[in-house]
C-alpha cells in the first residue's frame, strides 16, 4: 500500500500514542537511570559475616592492641583493643592503615633474586627453596673459609624469638655482627646502667605524674609508645597536671604543654643542669638521695655549681635566666615530677650527657622507683632457648673483632658502619630484617656507599624499600596481620608487657616468615648450626618458647605484669663520666653554615621501616609537602634576612648535601633554626603515593659520635638555605 | 497510634570534642577514611578538593614568636538543625532530596544515589564540611578489598560528608532487636571517629539523653536552639544559628574568639553570649 | 488543490453526488478524503507499538538465566526442623545471613543424600574443592539500599512470603530474568511490565517498601518528605 506524508506521519503519532500508554519509556527510564548509577568501575563491597579478631598491632614498637574487623576473609577495617592496657581502645594512623598495607599492590609476592645490576630494579622470581638453598651455599662457604665474621645483620627489632632467631643464627654461625636498630632506649640504658647500677629499660610511670618536664621528647608527636602517651596527656589535663615542652620548634607536643621553651638545639643537657644548679643551691632536693651517695652527691653539687650557673647557661641555651629558675623551682615543687628525654620519636640514642643529666634531675626530685617516676623496667626475660654451644669455628669467628669495633656490649653502634665499610672491615653478607637503614639511618650517602661495597645483601622486607631495591635476594615477610610474632615489651612502659600479634588473614602471597626462613636456613646448613635450632618451624618455636602464657596470649593478646615494676630498683650514683662532655663545642656556629637543621617527627608521617601508607600521605599538612615538594620551616624573622617567601624555593646545603626545598613561614620556630620533617623523600619510584616526594633529611645530616656511648648524638646539623 | 516504635523521645546524636586533649595526630581522620571509604588520590596536597569527612584544622593565635600558639581542631559534618527544626543550610537548598534531615536522629543524610552533583549545598555550608568527588574514586588493585559493604562507595559528581557513621546506627539497631532491647545503649552506637581517638578527645552520643556523657558535658538548652548552658562548650559560628550538634570545650579563651566572629568590644568568656 | 478550484469542483458536481457525501464533503473538508489511510496507519501505529510496549518489550528487555543448580525448597523444607530460618538465619549480631554459604549445605551434604546427577557435581565441584556456589538472587537491590531482615521479620514479625512469595513451597528455583538494562532480576520491578501488582511480594522497588513503611509505621521523621528518613534504607 502507498505510504504518503500524511500517513506516515499518522503511523508516527499512532506509535507514539502507544508508546506512552505502555510502560516501555517509562520502565526504560527507571532501568537506564538504575544503569548510570551502576558503572563498573564503582565498587560494590560484598557483604558477609562481620568478624572482630584481637591481635597486636607490630607496625611500631609501640605494641597496641587492635581489633580487626573483617567481612568474611576480607580485613576492612582495624580498630583499638578496648581492653589493651597499652592503648585502651585508641589506634593511631599507622595502626588504621594496616589494611593499606595488608592489600597493597606493592607488596613482594614471592621470593626474589636480582637481575642485572644494583639499583635497575630488575628482579626473577624464584623459589623458597632456590633462594634457602642459595643462602646456604653461600653462608657455608664463607664459614669453611674460615670467615663467619663477614656475615652481619642489622634487625630492626631487639627482643623476641624474630631477632632472637637471627642472632642465634649468627652466633652458632661464629659472626658478632649482629646488630639492632639503636634507639633512645639504648642511651636510657647505659644511663641506668652508669648512674642507677642496674641491669635494665626505662620504665616512665607517666600515668601518675603530675608535672612533666619533656626535653624535647615528643609526648605527642609518637615518642614512646605513642596511643600510651597519648592517653597519659589527656589523664595529666584531666587532673590539671602540667607539660613542659622544651625544644626548638613548636611541635604538636608543644602547641599542646602548659608552657613552650624554645631552645638552642643540642643544648638541652645543658639546661637540665642549670635547672639542677638552682634545686640544689636552693635545697629543693629530695635529701634521701642526696645521701644514697653523699660523695658522688659532693662532686655532682660542685660540678653544677661550677658550670652550670643559670645566667650562663641561658646564653648557652637561649632560655630566659628568669624562665630557668622558675621553672626548676616549679619542677622540684610539684608533687610528682618527671622529666624526660629523647627527641622526638626517640628514634636517635642522642647524647649520654643530656639523658645522664636528666636523669640526675629525676634523680634529684625523688622519682626514681617511685609511683610517677622512673622505673628500671627488666628486659624480656621468656625466651629461653637452650644453651648454645658454639663450635670452633664459630668460636673463632665469634672471637674476631666486630664491625662498630665494640666487643663483648651489647649496643650496636650502628652509627660507624659506613666508616668502617669504607675503610675495609671485610663484610660479605649483610642480612636486614625489619629495618631500612639506606633510609633511616643518617648519612644516606655513608650509609649507601656502605651497602655497595657489600657483595651480597638478603632483606627480608614486604615491600621494595631503598635497601631491598639495592640488595640482592629478598624473602619477603608476610604482614602482620598474615602470621605470628611475639611482641616482647612496650617502650617506656612502666608495666612488664608481652603480647602476641596472630594471623587474622591467610597468607596473601607466596611470603615466608622470616623465623621459618631462618630455620629453613639453618636446617640447610646442617650440624652443628642446625642442631641449635630444635624446632619444626616458628610457629612450633614460639609455642615452646611461650609455653604456658600461649593460650592466656591467643584469648587476649597481650600480658601484663604490674609487680614487674620495682623488682630491679635503681641504686642511683651520682656519676661524672657520662655528664663530663661538653657536646655544645659541636654545637658551635660556623659562619658557612649559620642555620641549624633539626629533623621533627609527627604522627602523620612513618620515618622508620615501614613507608607512609596512602592514608598517611593525604593527610600530611600541606606546609609540609606540597605536590613532590618538601617544605623547610623558617622563622619570619630568619626568612627575611634571606629574603625568603612564604612558598618559595630554596636551595638548602649542609655539610652532607645539598637539596631544593620550599620554604614555610613558621611563627613556631626560633630564630636561626630549620626544621624538616622526617618520613619523606623515599626513593620508591613504584609508590606512587609516598615515592619521589619531598626530601629524606637522613641524605643531609651526618651522624656524630658520642664520646662516651658511642651511639649517635646527632640533634641535626648546621645548614644554610639561599634563595633561589 | 501506629505499630512500630517511636514511643520514646527522638534521638539526638552530637559530638564534644575536647580542643584541649586534641593532638593534632590525624586518627579520627584516617579511621573515618577507612571506616567509610574515602577515596585517596596520588596527590592530596590540593587540600580543597581533597575529601576529608573528618578534618583536623590547625588555628593559631597569630602571635609571633615566642608567643606562638596552635590548636587542633577536629571538624566533622555540624549535621545543623537550623533555627526550626531540619532547616540545615545544607538541606534547605538541595534541589534533588539527596540531603535530608531526619528528626528522628538528629542526622543529616546523604544519599549519593539522587545526588546529582550541582554543588549548592557545598555553598550553603558554612563550615566546608562537603566534598565533592571531582574524579571517580580509583583503589589501587588489590585495595578494594579493604572496602566495608555497610557504606555504600561514591561514583564521580557526587557530594559527600561525615554521617555521624549512621550505619553504625543501623547495625546497632539490628543487634538491639535480635536481643529484643528497645533501645541503644550510648557504646553500642559510637562513632569511628570517636573510637578511634587515642587522646580521648571525641565524645558522641545523644543530646536528648540526660544520661548520655554527651548532654553531661554540654547541657544543650533546647528552648534556644541547643545552646550549651555549660559556659566552657560553644559551638562553631554559633552566631549563624545553624544550631550544629557538635560542641568543643577549651579553657583557652583565644581558641574561643577565634571559632566565631565578635566585635571589638565582645569576649567569648563564660558567661557571655558569645 | 486550492479551496477554490476545490470548492468549484465541489460546486460542480453537486448534482451528481447524494446529499449524504455532499454532507459529508462539505463539513469535514479536504482531510475526510484521506480519512480512512490516516486513521487506519494511526491505528496500525498504535496497536503497533502497544504491542511492542506490552508483549515484545518485556521479552526482550530480561534475559533468562538458570540458577547453577535446581535447588528444591519444598524437598528441604520437609527434612529441615525449623522452616526458612534453618539455612537463612539471623547471626548473632543481628545480620541476616542471606543466601546460604556451603557451610550451611556441609551439614548434610558432604556426603551424597540423594542420587541426583545435580547433587554429584554440587558435592564433587563445590563441597570437595570449599568453591562457594555462585547463587543468582532475585532479591538483590542495588548498593545504595540497607534492608534489616532483623527490623522486620524479628522486630515487626513479618512472614517471609510477605515479601518473597511463598519460596518455600516451590520444587524448582524459577528461571532468573535478568533486566538488560539495569543488571537486576525481574522480581525488583514485578513480573508485571506496568508495575502493577496483586500480591505483596510482587514488586520490591522503593516506592513498595515505603507504601508499606506508610501504612505500618505512619513515620514522618524525613523533613524533606514527611514520611521516613531517609537514612532507614538507604547506606
Amino acid at each position: 500500500m502507498k505510504i504518503d506524508r500524511r500517513s506516515f506521519l499518522s503511523l508516527g503519532i499512532g506509535a507514539a500514542a502507544g508508546t506512552m500508554l505502555s510502560p516501555l519509556p517509562w520502565k526504560i527510564t527507571d532501568d537506564l537511570s538504575i544503569w548510570s548509577q551502576n558503572w563498573p568501575w564503582t565498587p560494590v563491597p560484598e557483604d558477609g559475616e562481620i568478624t572482630y579478631t584481637s591481635s597486636i598491632c607490630t607496625l611500631c614498637p609501640a605494641g597496641c592492641g587492635i581489633s580487626v574487623r573483617k567481612i568474611g576473609d576480607r580485613v576492612v577495617k582495624i580498630e583499638g583493643l578496648k581492653e589493651s592496657p597499652v592503648n585502651s581502645g585508641g589506634i593511631c594512623v599507622l595502626g588504621l592503615s594496616g589494611p593499606q598495607l595488608l592489600y597493597s599492590p606493592l607488596r613482594i609476592q614471592a621470593p626474589l633474586k636480582r637481575k642485572g645490576k644494583r639499583g635497575e630494579d630488575q628482579w626473577e622470581t624464584i623459589s623458597w627453596k632456590d633462594a634457602v638453598f642459595e643462602m646456604a651455599k653461600k653462608l657455608g662457604d664463607l664459614r669453611s673459609q674460615g670467615k663467619p665474621q663477614t656475615v652481619a645483620a642489622i634487625s630492626g627489632q631487639r627482643y623476641g624469638s624474630t631477632a632472637g632467631l637471627l642472632k642465634r643464627l649468627l652466633t652458632a654461625y661464629g659472626s658478632p655482627n649482629f646488630f639492632h636498630v639503636p634507639s633512645m632506649e639504648d642511651t636510657y640504658e647505659q644511663v641506668l646502667q652508669t648512674m642507677g647500677n642496674v641491669d635494665g629499660m626505662a620504665g616512665f610511670d607517666i600515668e601518675h605524674s603530675d608535672y612533666v618536664l619533656s626535653f624535647g621528647s615528643g609526648i605527642l608527636d609518637g615518642w614512646g609508645s605513642p596511643v600510651r602517651m597519648f592517653r597519659a596527656h589527656s589523664q595529666l589535663k584531666q587532673k590539671n597536671g602540667k607539660l613542659i615542652q622544651i625544644e626548638a620548634r613548636l611541635s604538636n607536643t608543644a602547641s599542646k604543654a602548659d608552657r613552650w621553651v624554645p631552645i638552642n638545639p643540642g643544648t638541652e643537657g645543658d639546661l637540665a643542669l642549670g635547672f639542677a644548679y638552682v634545686i640544689i643551691q636552693e635545697l629543693l632536693y629530695k635529701r634521701e638521695w642526696a645521701d644514697k651517695d653523699p660523695q658522688g652527691f659532693e662532686q655532682f653539687k660542685n660540678f653544677v655549681v661550677n658550670g652550670f650557673r643559670p645566667d650562663s647557661v641561658s646564653s648557652i641555651t637561649g632560655v630566659d635566666t628568669g624562665i630557668i629558675i622558675a621553672l626548676a623551682r616549679e619542677f622540684a615543687s610539684a608533687s610528682r615530677p618527671l622529666a624526660i628525654s629523647g627527641k622526638g620519636q626517640g628514634d636517635v640514642p642522642g647524647a649520654l650527657a643530656e639523658f645522664a643529666a636528666v636523669y640526675a634531675l629525676n634523680a634529684l626530685v625523688g622519682n626514681l622507683n617511685k609511683p610517677g617516676g622512673i622505673w628500671a623496667m627488666p628486659a624480656p626475660d621468656y625466651i629461653q632457648w637452650p644453651t648454645l654451644t658454639p663450635d670452633d669455628v664459630a668460636k673463632a669467628g665469634l672471637d674476631q673483632p666486630r664491625l662498630d669495633g665494640a666487643k663483648g656490649s651489647e649496643k650496636p653502634l650502628l652509627n660507624r658502619f659506613a666508616q668502617k665499610v669504607a675503610d675495609g672491615y671485610p663484610l660479605e653478607v649483610l642480612l636486614i630484617s625489619g629495618a631500612n637503614p639506606a633510609y633511616t639511618l643518617p648519612d644516606t650517602q655513608g650509609i649507601k656507599a656502605a651497602l655497595d661495597k657489600i657483595p651480597f645483601i638478603v632483606s627480608f622486607s614486604s615491600f621494595m624499600d631503598e635497601t631491598a631495591r639495592v640488595s640482592d635476594l629478598i624473602l619477603p615477610q608476610p604482614m602482620y596481620l598474615e602470621r605470628y610474632e611475639d611482641v616482647p615489651c612496650s617502650p617506656g612502659f612502666s608495666k612488664t608487657y608481652l603480647g602476641l600479634s596472630k594471623p587474622v588473614v591467610r597468607p596473601l602471597l607466596h611470603t615466608r616468615n622470616t623465623g621459618d626462613v631462618i630455620l629453613d636456613l639453618a636446617n640447610a646448613m646442617g650440624d652443628p648450626i642446625k642442631g641449635a635450632f630444635p624446632w619444626e618451624n616458628y610457629e612450633a618455636c614460639l609455642k615452646q618458647t611461650l609455653g604456658s602464657r600461649w593460650e592466656a596470649l591467643t584469648q587476649k593478646a597481650a600480658m601484663v605484669d604490674e609487680k614487674a615494676a620495682g623488682t630491679l630498683v635503681q641504686k642511683f650514683k651520682f656519676s661524672l663520666a657520662p655528664l663530663q662532655v661538653n657536646l655544645s663545642e659541636n654545637a658551635k656556629k660556623e659562619s658557612d653554615f649559620p642555620l641549624k637543621l633539626i629533623p621533627f617527627d609527627s604522627m602523620r608521617l612513618a620515618n622508620d621501616a615501614v613507608i607512609s601508607p596512602p592514608f598517611m600521605m593525604k593527610i600530611v599538612d600541606d606546609t609540609i609537602l606540597k605536590g613532590k615538594d618538601g617544605f623547610v620551616e623558617i622563622n619570619p624573622v630568619t626568612a627575611k634576612g634571606l629574603k625568603l617567601s612564604e612558598g618559595k624555593k630554596a636551595l638548602l646545603t649542609t655539610p652532607k648535601g645539598q637539596a631544593t626545598v620550599r620554604v614555610h613561614l613558621f611563627e613556631g620556630i626560633k630564630p636561626g633554626v630549620i626544621a624538616m620533617s622526617r618520613g619523606l623523600g623515599h626513593e620508591t619510584p613504584s609508590d606512587r603515593f609516598a615515592g619521589g616526594k619531598g626530601i629524606n633529611i637522613n641524605a643531609l645530616i651526618g651522624s656524630m659520635e658520642d664520646p662516651v656511648s658511642g651511639l649517635d648524638a646527632t640533634w641535626g646539623i648546621q645548614a644554610k638555605l639561599a634563595k633561589i | 497510634m501506629k505499630k512500630g516504635r517511636n514511643l520514646q523521645k527522638a534521638n539526638k546524636f552530637g559530638m564534644v570534642i575536647d580542643l584541649d586533649k586534641c593532638t593534632g595526630c590525624g586518627s579520627c581522620m584516617v579511621a573515618c577514611m577507612s571506616e567509610n571509604n574515602v577515596p585517596f588520590k596520588e596527590d592530596e596536597s590540593n587540600k580543597l578538593v581533597s575529601i576529608t569527612w573528618m578534618k583536623v584544622f590547625k588555628i593559631s593565635n597569630k602571635e609571633p614568636y615566642p608567643d606562638t600558639k596552635e590548636c587542633y581542631l577536629p571538624r566533622p559534618c555540624m549535621h545543623c538543625e537550623g533555627q526550626h527544626s531540619g532547616h540545615s543550610p545544607c538541606v534547605s537548598v538541595c534541589p534533588a532530596t539527596a540531603t535530608d534531615y531526619d528528626s528522628a536522629t538528629g542526622i543529616v543524610s546523604q544519599i549519593y544515589t539522587r545526588c546529582f552533583g550541582c554543588r549548592y549545598c557545598m555553598g550553603a555550608c558554612p563550615y566546608h564540611a562537603r566534598y565533592f568527588n571531582w574524579w571517580d574514586p580509583v583503589w589501587p588493585a588489590g585495595m578494594e578489598q579493604s572496602l566495608s559493604p555497610n557504606v555504600s562507595p561514591r561514583m564521580r559528581g557526587i557530594v559527600e560528608k561525615c554521617t555521624f557513621c549512621f550505619h553504625r546506627y543501623q547495625l546497632a539497631k539490628e543487634k538491639a532487636f535480635i536481643k529484643g532491647e528497645t533501645e541503644i545503649k550510648e557504646e553500642a552506637y559510637q562513632s569511628a571517629c570517636t573510637q578511634a581517638c587515642p587522646a580521648g578527645a571525641i565524645t558522641f552520643g545523644d543530646l536528648n539523653n540526660p544520661d548520655h556523657k554527651v548532654y553531661q558535658m554540654v547541657l544543650p538548652d533546647d528552648n534556644h536552639h541547643g545552646k550549651p548552658r555549660n559556659p566552657h562548650a560553644f559551638r562553631i559560628l554559633e552566631r549563624l544559628g545553624t544550631n550544629p550538634k557538635v560542641y568543643y570545650t577549651t579553657r583557652q579563651l583565644w581558641v574561643r574568639k577565634a571559632v566565631d566572629y565578635y566585635a571589638e568590644n565582645e569576649s567569648p568568656a563564660p558567661g557571655n553570649h558569645g | 488543490m486550492s479551496i477554490e478550484e476545490d470548492n468549484a469542483k465541489k460546486g460542480s458536481t453537486h448534482a451528481d453526488e447524494s446529499p449524504a457525501e455532499s454532507h459529508h464533503k462539505d463539513e469535514d473538508g479536504p482531510i475526510s478524503q484521506y480519512g480512512g489511510p490516516i486513521i487506519f496507519y494511526f491505528l496500525i501505529g498504535l496497536i503497533a507499538s502497544l504491542v511492542v510496549g506490552w508483549v515484545i518489550f518485556p521479552q526482550l528487555l530480561y534475559s533468562k538465566k538458570h540458577q547453577p543448580f535446581d535447588f528444591s525448597h519444598k524437598l528441604h523444607m520437609e527434612e529441615v526442623d525449623n522452616g526458612c530460618e534453618s539455612c537463612h538465619f539471623f547471626r548473632e549480631d543481628g545480620t541476616f545471613s542471606g543466601a546460604p554459604k556451603l557451610a550451611q549445605c556441609i551439614g548434610c551434604h558432604e556426603d551424597m543424600q540423594g542420587v541426583s546427577e545435580d547433587e554429584a557435581e554440587f558435592v564433587e565441584e563445590h563441597v570437595a574443592k570449599n568453591r562457594e556456589v555462585p547463587w543468582l538472587i532475585y532479591a538483590k537491590q542495588p548498593d545504595c539500599v540497607f534492608f534489616s531482615h532483623a527490623a522486620h521479620v524479628v522486630s515487626a514479625k513479618m512472614e517471609c512470603a510477605t515479601c518473597h512469595g511463598e519460596m518455600g513451597e516451590s520444587d524448582h528455583l524459577k528461571i532468573y530474568e535478568e533486566n538488560r538494562i539495569s543488571g537486576y532480576s525481574r522480581d525488583i520491578w514485578g513480573k508485571n511490565i506496568a508495575g502493577l501488582k496483586h500480591n505483596t511480594w510482587d514488586r520490591m522497588k522503593m516506592d513498595d517498601c515505603a507504601e508499606c513503611h506508610l501504612k505500618e509505621t505512619g513515620r514522618t521523621s524525613s523533613i524533606q518528605t514527611e514520611k521516613d528518613g531517609c537514612m532507614v534504607c538507604h547506606k
